[in-house]
């Protein structure tokens, strides 16, 4: 049906959070310019990178992403003036934590795509599709969230909502 | 809960990729096996319509919509939702075509990919809340600060819609730094008689009743926010009446102290009680406390005692005077100044005194500055040669690193001037760009290119530059090795915001730029709103400008609060903002420091932040700083948030 098409053993699972007035923009017009790319990617649309808590990135790996990729409009074009400057700096140190805890730093990606950068939007999802499809399933936050289900030993209301906040 | 799927198949643009059964079959697996219906064309006037029945007939709890970007028609839909009946922050939008069908050729690839939005979607709306906008009744009353060409326009398109405004000025007399000018860019025109209409019709316009002026006041509190500020003002005593002198000038004339006036570049005196400068309106003396002689202790009533219109016009102990006023939006038309030329080393600024800068060669040009009009030097002679230096500290990362703008534009018009007054004079320009923007700035360039007096001399940086004295009392620039003499230097620094502007900042908690300007909402959109909602920016308080651009800036202003602050005191609410759970805020205060808004204060008496819903826009910045998770993003919760994370995963 299409010759081009190729079958890989592995369609990685890519999240992407995105800004809703600069790379949501970006990705609609990649669209309306008829680009195509691999469909791994599931788009989220915040307001702003500044409301995505790295929190939310750890909870993609959790819920079985293999790649996050984190996506606002360039410094300085912030619609909030400076949202993504905040976003820059917070995912600066959760960049070093996670590095820390052993996770390949390759599957979280940020980048600026802006409303006019469709071209760019095809070119960031298209290369961290291939680099995680390269890199294989990730493994470590799943297998994680299964071991470690909530066992209601100590079971106060605070401590189940803590967990429940991780 | 009962939750409806409706798939626009957008004619066949979005069922020739995807699937859509394989959606409705899909969708038995989701949460609450929502129902699917497939409609085509949505947005149009029949599909709306058929929406809208549906909804009113099924009722859904919530809805999912797949069809097209929420950029396109999210509003639409959401207007749907209220006219079955349905709150319309219930709806979720899914994306299908601009980031699925269009972009996926594999058939098969897209409809897995659109059953995984749709899921994704489908956990995210059960938890959405419905929100409601809130209304908030407000102040229509404006302050404006400055009464230069943009305080002056805006103050008076306000007044003309009908709206009450104060306009506070810092000087004694209003009209801004271009009343103090002689002749002005690009056309030659007087400046005051360009200023005249609008300081009439704000001293004794039809507006007598609706615009309040007040000279030598500034602001000294704000509280409240957008619809609601309280202002303070503090107004030194001018202690003369402004509705009882007439401006005969007795009073000065009997005053027996004086002191330099620094309207006249404090080279000429005025007396304790006097003008500012003769013209400056409103057409009353201000009596200086510091000159006047009871400031030594002695006793003198000379002024009181002559003037014509009774005992009670002066008032010697007139107090300053504390004044409250309320108003809905402030406009701050604070105005520029010139840098200080002494600061760039080698210009002779400070050191010679045939060395001015463009404000002082402006007031030496007027008829009403230190030399009435003449071109004359320290010393009392007819200078035969003049240089005017351009881009003095503009440009220059030592300094100013931007171009104002508007000194080529002067430059030529003191061009123009020195060879109409003192025809044959040499006139030197040293400049590094000609600057000369739009369709009548070239005319008056031209004039002086043809002007057979006229030099023009390129330098690369303000280094190779120099100003010395010769032997003779002369003057001597130095341009990379070559010397031209000169009776006179008129020196070009950067238009700079006026010194009060840091204060003001102070006061509103706005901020400015490196440059020290007023920070706009954004720059090329939204030049005339500051990012806090109520405050709007007018003139050369926000970018260097010329007087044209001000005007217009102050009736964009104008128009910003007319569009905003509507008749009837009504002001309508956007319920996607962020609210605070006091009972989880630890006071850390990091949330406010985020905020771009000013929105978020501290409440010390519930020890805790509060975000006002007026000032917020929504952004979430806060919620994600906050580390006790005690901010709630309204319609995107982290609750919603990681359910739809969920949702795309599973």
């Amino acid at each position: 049906m299409h010759p081009e098409k190729q079958k890989h053993d592995f369609e990685p699972k890519i999240i992407a959070f995105v800004c809703t007035w600069c790379t949501y923009a970006g990705a609609d017009l990649a669209g309306t310019s008829r680009m195509q790319y691999p469909p791994n990617v599931r788009v989220l649309k915040f307001p702003c990178t500044g409301r995505i808590d790295p929190v939310f990135i750890l909870k993609a790996f959790q819920q079985g992403a293999d790649g996050v990729l984190v996506s606002g409009c360039h410094p300085g074009d912030c619609h909030y003036i400076a949202g993504n400057f905040h976003a820059r700096r917070r995912f600066a140190a959760f960049r070093k934590l996670l590095e820390f805890v052993g996770v390949d730093l390759n599957r979280l990606q940020f980048s600026w795509v802006s409303a006019a950068e469709g071209g760019k939007w095809v070119e960031v999802v298209t290369d961290l599709t291939e680099k995680v499809r390269a890199m294989g399933p990730m493994h470590e936050f799943k297998d994680l969230a299964l071991e470690e289900q909530w066992s209601g030993a100590i079971n106060t209301p605070e401590l189940k909502e803590a967990y429940n906040q991780i | 809960m009962k939750i409806g799927i409706y798939v626009c198949t957008c004619g066949s643009t979005l069922s020739r990729t995807i699937d859509v059964p394989s959606i409705a079959q899909a969708a038995l697996s989701f949460p609450d096996s929502p129902s699917v219906t497939t409609m085509d064309f949505i947005c149009s006037e029949n599909g709306r319509r058929q929406f809208e029945d549906h909804l009113k007939q099924e009722q859904p709890e919530r809805v999912v919509v797949a069809a097209c970007s929420p950029r396109d028609h999210e509003t639409t839909f959401r207007r749907c939702m209220t006219n079955a009946g349905l709150n319309p922050y219930l709806l979720q939008m899914v994306n299908i075509r601009e980031q699925i069908a269009w972009v996926t050729e594999d058939p098969d690839a897209a409809t897995e990919k659109a059953i995984v939005a749709i899921r994704g979607a489908v956990n995210r709306v059960k938890l959405q809340q419905p929100l409601e906008k809130m209304q908030c009744e407000i102040c229509p009353d404006v302050l404006v600060i400055g009464a230069g060409p943009a305080g002056m326009k805006a103050a008076l398109a306000l007044a003309e819609a009908g709206r009450t405004v104060t306009v506070v000025e810092r000087l004694p007399f209003i009209g801004g730094l271009p009343v103090r000018f002689d002749e002005l860019f690009p056309a030659c025109e007087c400046a005051p008689c360009l200023l005249d209409p609008l300081m009439g019709d704000l001293l004794h316009g039809e507006f007598d009743g609706t615009v309040e002026l007040l000279t030598m006041a500034e602001l000294a509190e704000v509280t409240g926010f957008y619809g609601a500020f309280n202002v303070t003002i503090r107004q030194r005593a001018r202690h003369v009446s402004l509705h009882e002198c007439i401006g005969c000038g007795a009073c000065v004339e009997a005053c027996p102290a004086a002191t330099m006036n620094e309207f006249r570049n404090g080279t000429v005196e005025r007396k304790a009680i006097d003008f500012a400068f003769a013209g400056a309106l409103p057409s009353v003396p201000t009596l200086m406390e510091d000159t006047c002689v009871r400031s030594r202790g002695e006793e003198c009533q000379a002024c009181k005692d002559i003037c014509p219109m009774g005992r009670d016009v002066i008032d010697l102990d007139q107090p300053d005077s504390i004044l409250e006023r309320h108003v809905g939006a402030i406009i701050l038309a604070t105005g520029a100044g010139l840098y200080d030329a002494s600061l760039v080393t080698g210009m002779g600024k400070g050191v010679f005194s045939d060395v001015y800068d463009s404000c002082e060669f402006e007031r030496m040009l007027s008829s009403t500055g230190p030399t009435d009009g003449q071109i004359i030097t320290s010393r009392g002679t007819t200078p035969s040669s003049i240089a005017i230096i351009h881009c003095v500290g503009s440009l220059d990362p030592e300094h100013k690193p931007y171009c104002s703008g508007i000194c080529c534009q002067y430059a030529f018009i003191f061009n123009h001037l020195i060879s109409d007054r003192l025809p044959g004079t040499a006139i030197t320009h040293f400049h590094r760009e000609l600057v000369l923007p739009g369709k009548e700035a070239h005319s008056l360039a031209q004039q002086a290119r043809h002007n057979q007096n006229t030099r023009f001399v390129r330098y690369e940086s303000i280094h190779d530059l120099a100003v010395t004295a010769t032997d003779d009392g002369k003057l001597a620039i130095h341009a990379s090795g070559k010397l031209t003499t000169g009776d006179m230097v008129i020196l070009c620094p950067p238009v700079i915001p006026s010194s009060g502007a840091g204060k003001i900042a102070s006061i509103l908690d706005i901020k400015r730029d490196q440059s020290g300007f007023f920070r706009e909402l954004h720059g090329r959109t939204d030049a005339a709103q500051s990012p806090v909602r109520g405050i709007y920016l007018a003139g050369a308080c926000q970018d260097p400008m010329d007087i044209r651009s001000a005007m217009l800036q102050g009736m964009a202003s104008a128009g910003h609060v007319l569009a905003a602050l509507k008749p009837g005191g009504i002001i309508d609410i956007e319920p996607i903002t962020a609210e605070v759970d006091e009972t989880r805020c630890s006071g850390c205060r990091l949330c406010i420091s985020v905020c771009p808004y000013r929105a978020i204060t501290f409440n010390h008496s519930h020890n805790a932040s509060e975000i006002n819903a007026i000032l917020c826009r929504g952004c979430g910045t806060c919620v994600a700083a906050c580390p006790a998770g005690a901010i709630k993003g309204h319609h995107f919760t982290s609750d919603q948030i990681t359910a739809e994370i969920k949702g795309l995963l599973s």
